[in-house]
């Protein structure tokens, strides 16, 4: 057995003289003998072939269109079997390389390893540098997430103001006049062919001129010298090992890298910043006001970029190695200042107190706080953003052939707080009643009850606040707790319902009906009947759980009989809902809302179309503009599919995909 | 040997040239600033106080027509007793960032590299600001449309350009 591979290497060798290949790249006198300080190149190497691997079978998954990038890594990243862990080390080893470079490119330094005869090899490592650099700056947006998107966008328009062929590059560089399809495919052939075939090019000759001049020994004393084979190979080994360590632990430790929310060219990311070792960058760019940008973006860092070049040569005397020393200090400490500068301004808000700024009465510092305090909301609204698309992404519905943009733009949760705060929040508010209304209507206790849910509990719902509201907070439409709080004579005259700020209906006759009927003690029987009507009102609203509607249908029934007439034999004031809203098929319109279909979604829709018909307020309506009266949608302030996903996000009435638990429970 | 290096450079550059023409392909295509109905003069009262509108035109790229889509974001901004709002693309003109505004707030703010801009667009640190210019203007039109029952209706229309950020100068992408 042993003879017959002892022959076939013997025939193989014979016609390709492997066997001196392979002894040749082993057996490489160390002088001085192996060390773990040689570890680093080997590391690289090693970083750079765990890219490779990683990368190739990243690319086996993706696709690079603006419909696909997205959704292709989402699949990546949350379906495939171990896909985090794989786009993760992806991730983190591209950052492990940045600073493995750093460390390699300082200890070259250091020892002053650029000398005669290596100033070439020197050149070449730092191409290599900057062939790594590009690696991570075009795979950045690859993802097509919203951080990738606006980082680099930013990124292109700098490349934008290089003199004389700037927009030009730009445009051929995203493949248009604006990002797209191009844009990837673009970006997706450089980061994946053109920049890592350079890179290997440079590598063979990067490590075939290493050998030829052979290891620049530190110290070549002491010990024997040794062969590369098998003493370095063992550190070398060991450090690449180590370094794998490090990136498996920091990719479980953030689960795997980042995916924000689809790029949205329309929705801008005011939290764009690039990746961590281009920060120092980013911040430098801030000292330059205008038309000087150009000095930030370009001439002084390609100034500072062009000294390594001219190191080998400015080292060959001690002093001019010593000079070369100082020059790298002082540009990795600035880099390192920068960087810290640019972190510390970005956090500022999370680490100052805002009393104190204000107390400070400095506007730099009020500034400074503002502007933190704004990158930290874009940080958790993307967050919260990313989380719903993933969660629509992973539903039985998944992700629409447009893309996963469209459906978020199809999705009330995230649409409605926007479009509320752009059309209703200059009136309305959209807050959840606090434990002190409810202290107030239900009692202490209720109240304390209340204040123990609210607490360390995640809001369900995203509130938006009107300090001094001039409409009903519309939190919860259509629930019974709303319906509740109209029949309420404790919470109606809050602004939460009528009693807002300049309010007609303060003193109307809706007010004055719950006032007279049902203040006071109430009997069981007054107070089963308003649960009735209450329920009945639910039912209207379409927001009912079914299985709740079969359990409560005689109940619903006699709620229904209740509200046409009934109510008016329980109680003195000997009124019920139809003597001035019409239901159904009793009473009349014209003197207030119909409360057929009460809060249903045609019901609100129309209401929000146009408040003052007949149907709703008529005359009577309050300050309320029509928002879409006509038939034709053009000619609307909103269109159908905005007014939609308002009211739909007002109902509560979107795809729920974790729990199928009720967003309103009865009122106590 | 003249000849040798000549036709072995054909034959080797021919695909290449072909392939840059390829390359070259955005820098023959030229777009065009498509107009837009932007909002109701109504829901712009000459109070001087700026408004978000989002843009939405038919938007091309590449291979896809997208019906529809948000290509941008406006400030719509109507100073007492003026007729037609200025109309201000939200687009940083230092590094294309999108401009933010907090209703009630005096001045204009970009997130990127902290930029602000007074509500008449100028930058508030002038030349000491980041940006090298003020917020662009956008031509804005107003048009009378007709609704169902015959009356008149404003609508604010905006020629949606799209500028080179950097300079000191307004030049159009496209």
């Amino acid at each position: 057995m042993t003879k017959l591979f002892q022959s076939l290497g013997d025939w193989f060798d014979h016609r390709t003289g492997v066997r001196k290949i392979i002894h040749e790249s082993l057996y490489e006198p160390i002088p001085g003998g192996a060390r773990w300080r040689y570890v680093w190149g080997s590391t690289l190497v090693m970083a750079f072939v765990t890219q490779l691997v990683t990368g190739i079978f990243l690319w086996m998954a993706y696709s690079p269109s603006t419909q696909t990038a997205w959704e292709s890594v989402f699949y990546i990243q949350y379906e495939m079997n171990g896909g985090w862990l794989l786009r993760g080390i992806h991730h983190f080893m591209a950052q492990a390389m940045v600073v493995l470079l750093a460390i390699h490119f300082l200890q070259v330094v250091w020892d002053g390893a650029y000398r005669a005869p290596r100033e070439l090899n020197f050149i070449l490592g730092l191409i290599l540098m900057l062939i790594v650099l590009g690696l991570a700056l075009t795979g950045y947006l690859l993802p097509w997430d919203q951080k990738g998107y606006w980082a680099t966008s930013v990124g292109t328009n700098l490349a934008s103001q290089t003199p004389v062929v700037g927009p030009e590059v730009k445009k051929l560089a995203i493949g248009g006049s604006e990002y797209g399809h191009q844009t990837l495919t673009r970006f997706f052939a450089l980061h994946a062919g053109v920049l890592p075939g350079a890179l290997m090019a440079f590598l063979v000759l990067h490590i075939a001129l290493f050998r030829r001049h052979g290891l620049h020994a530190r110290k070549p004393d002491h010990k024997l010298d040794s062969m590369f084979w098998p003493d370095q190979v063992l550190k070398d080994s060991i450090a690449a090992l180590a370094v794998l360590t490090v990136v498996l632990g920091l990719t479980i430790y953030f689960r795997g890298a980042e995916l924000t929310a689809p790029a949205d060219p329309a929705n801008p990311y005011d939290a764009a910043r690039p990746e961590w070792y281009f920060l120092f960058l980013f911040q430098f760019l801030k000292w330059f006001p205008g038309e000087l940008e150009v000095w930030g973006a370009f001439i002084i860092p390609g100034l500072i970029m062009a000294v390594p070049f001219v190191m080998p040569w400015i080292g060959r005397t001690r002093t001019g190695h010593l000079i070369n020393i100082a020059l790298l200090c002082a540009l990795l400490g600035g880099a390192a200042a920068l960087t810290a500068q640019a972190i510390h301004e970005d956090y500022f808000a999370a680490w100052n107190s805002k009393e104190d700024i204000l107390k400070a009465d400095d506007p730099v510092l009020a500034a400074r706080y503002e502007a933190s305090e704004r990158f930290l909301n874009a940080k958790t609204e993307a967050h919260r953003e990313a989380q719903r698309v993933i969660e629509l992404a992973e539903s039985p519905q998944r992700i629409p052939p447009t893309g996963a943009l469209s459906m978020m733009y199809d999705d009330p949760l995230l649409q409605g707080p926007k479009l509320f705060e752009q059309n209703c929040a200059s009136c309305h508010n959209f807050q959840d009643y606090d434990a002190e209304v409810f202290a107030k209507v239900f009692g202490k206790e209720e109240g304390e009850k209340r204040r123990q849910q609210a607490e360390g509990q995640p809001k369900q719902w995203q509130e938006i606040v009107n300090p001094s509201p001039t409409a009903p907070n519309l939190y919860g439409v259509g629930s019974p707790l709303w319906i509740d709080g109209m029949l309420s004579p404790k919470l109606i005259s809050t602004p939460n319902f009528f009693g807002y700020k300049d309010s007609p209906f303060a003193d109307g006759d809706m007010s004055g009906f719950v006032h007279d009927t049902f203040s006071g003690e109430l009997t069981d029987e007054q107070l089963l009947a308003l649960m009735k009507v209450t329920r009945a009102l639910w039912a209207e609203s379409d927001l009912m759980p079914a299985d709740t509607r079969k359990s409560l249908k005689d109940q619903i029934e006699e709620g229904k009989q209740l509200i046409q007439g009934g109510l008016a034999e329980l109680f003195d004031s000997g009124m019920s809902c139809t003597d001035c809203h019409k239901f159904h098929d009793t009473g009349d319109l014209g003197s207030a809302p119909d409360l057929t279909g009460y809060m249903s979604r045609e019901w609100l829709l129309a209401f929000v179309r146009n408040p003052a018909g007949e149907r709703f307020y008529g005359d009577n309506n309050d300050r309320m503009p029509a928002f879409g009266p006509h038939d034709n949608p053009q000619l609307n302030q909103l269109d159908d599919k905005s007014l939609g996903l308002i009211v739909d996000w007002l109902r509560g009435d979107w795809i729920r995909v974790a729990q199928p638990a009720e967003k309103f429970d009865e009122a106590p | 040997m003249t000849a040798a290096v000549v036709t072995g450079s054909i034959a080797v550059l021919t695909p290449v040239g072909v392939g840059i023409a390829a390359f070259l392909t955005p820098l023959f295509r030229k777009s065009k600033s498509p107009e837009v109905r932007i909002a109701l003069l109504d829901q712009v009262p000459d109070d001087g106080m700026p408004r978000y509108f989002p843009v939405v035109a038919d938007r091309e790229d590449a291979w896809t027509r997208y019906p529809a889509q948000r290509v941008g974001a406006v400030y719509l901004i109507r100073l007492a007793g003026e007729e037609k709002p200025t109309a201000f693309t939200a687009k940083c003109p230092h590094a294309g960032c999108f401009i933010g505004y907090t209703p009630g707030a005096k001045v204009f703010q970009c997130p990127c590299h902290t930029s602000a801009f007074n509500l008449n667009g100028s930058r508030v640190n002038g030349d000491a600001e980041v940006a090298p210019r003020g917020m662009d203007t956008l031509p804005v039109s107003i048009r009378q449309a007709k609704t169902g029952d015959g009356t008149e209706i404003a609508e604010v229309w905006v020629e949606f350009i799209d500028f080179q950020t950097g300079h000191k100068e307004k030049i159009p992408t496209a």
